[in-house]
């Protein structure tokens, strides 16, 4: 007797997350110089913009988090988009004359990977 | 085997004002191409898409603009082409907008693409035209196109019959 087909239902994530985490820092040569949250973003979208042109500095990004002490910030970006805002990145050089870089810490397709950083990682 | 393979894009730039077409130069079309690469795609495009671009053919009384680039690029080039809103000759500033026809990859299907779009476009204005002098006009043209394209096809069957 033939048994009864088994019903299973297979799921299959061939990209399993449409954006990707940043975690940045901004280091700037001389101290002092301070960026609100609205003149950092400007910044990450002019950046882009110099770069890739109108039509890539309109990708979706967001801000998740941002410090204006230590100058860093978690962003959001499509996976897309991915490779056009790290090159962008890379290639800044400078903001309103002083010269400064970016340094990316971390990067994953999912937020909770951002949350613990084994370099950091301080044993009693 | 190895070449470098190229894409031509076939635009027409359509204007309100006649003066427009008139003005056309391929230097003065090529660097608003560039501006409007740059501008749309940024450093990376302007880069990528002027290694292989040249305007290979241009024709001020139609308006019929020949453009070629890479094969890799050619994607850039023709998104930035509804970017073009005014063409800008000697202080002058005409609006005008260009209308992709054809992308082929060579020049001759290209142009063979452009002689049936030229008789199609002789018929539809006869349809149109109100004056009597340019309807005699145009119903010559139409008439020796068909003669010609009739010449071709006997051309081609006395061939056919040797064989």
């Amino acid at each position: 007797m033939p048994a009864p087909a088994a019903t299973y239902e297979r799921v299959v994530y061939k990209n399993p997350s449409e954006y990707h985490y940043m975690k940045v820092c901004l280091e700037f040569q001389d101290c002092g110089v301070g960026l609100n949250a609205a003149q950092f973003k400007q910044l990450l979208i002019s950046a882009v913009k110099d770069l890739f042109g109108e039509v890539d500095a309109a990708l979706p990004l967001d801000i998740l988090t941002y410090e204006e002490k230590t100058l860093s910030a978690i962003l959001r970006i499509c996976s897309s988009g991915l490779v056009k805002l790290w090159s962008s990145l890379t290639l800044l050089g400078s903001y309103k004359g002083k010269k400064c870089a970016f340094r990316v810490i971390q990067v994953s397709p999912f937020l909770l990977a951002l949350s613990g950083n084994s370099r950091e990682l301080v044993l009693d | 085997m190895v070449r470098f393979k190229h894409r031509y894009l076939l635009c027409e730039l359509v204007s309100d004002d006649p003066r427009c077409r008139l003005s056309l130069d391929d230097r003065v079309l090529s660097s608003l191409v560039r501006d409007t690469i740059a501008r749309v795609h940024g450093t990376f495009g302007a880069a990528a898409c002027s290694i292989g671009f040249a305007v290979r053919y241009l024709n001020a009384y139609t308006g019929i603009v020949l453009l070629r680039c890479r094969k890799e690029f050619y994607q850039l080039v023709w998104s930035a082409l509804p970017f073009i809103t005014y063409l800008e000759n000697k202080g002058h500033r005409y609006p005008c907008f260009l209308n992709t026809l054809h992308v082929g990859g060579t020049i001759r299907t290209c142009q063979k693409f452009l002689i049936q779009y030229n008789r199609r476009q002789l018929l539809i204005l006869l349809q149109n035209c109100t004056d009597e002098g340019e309807r005699e006009a145009i119903q010559k043209s139409v008439t020796r196109s068909c003669l010609l394209e009739e010449e071709e096809e006997s051309g081609e069957e006395a061939a056919e019959a040797m064989e």
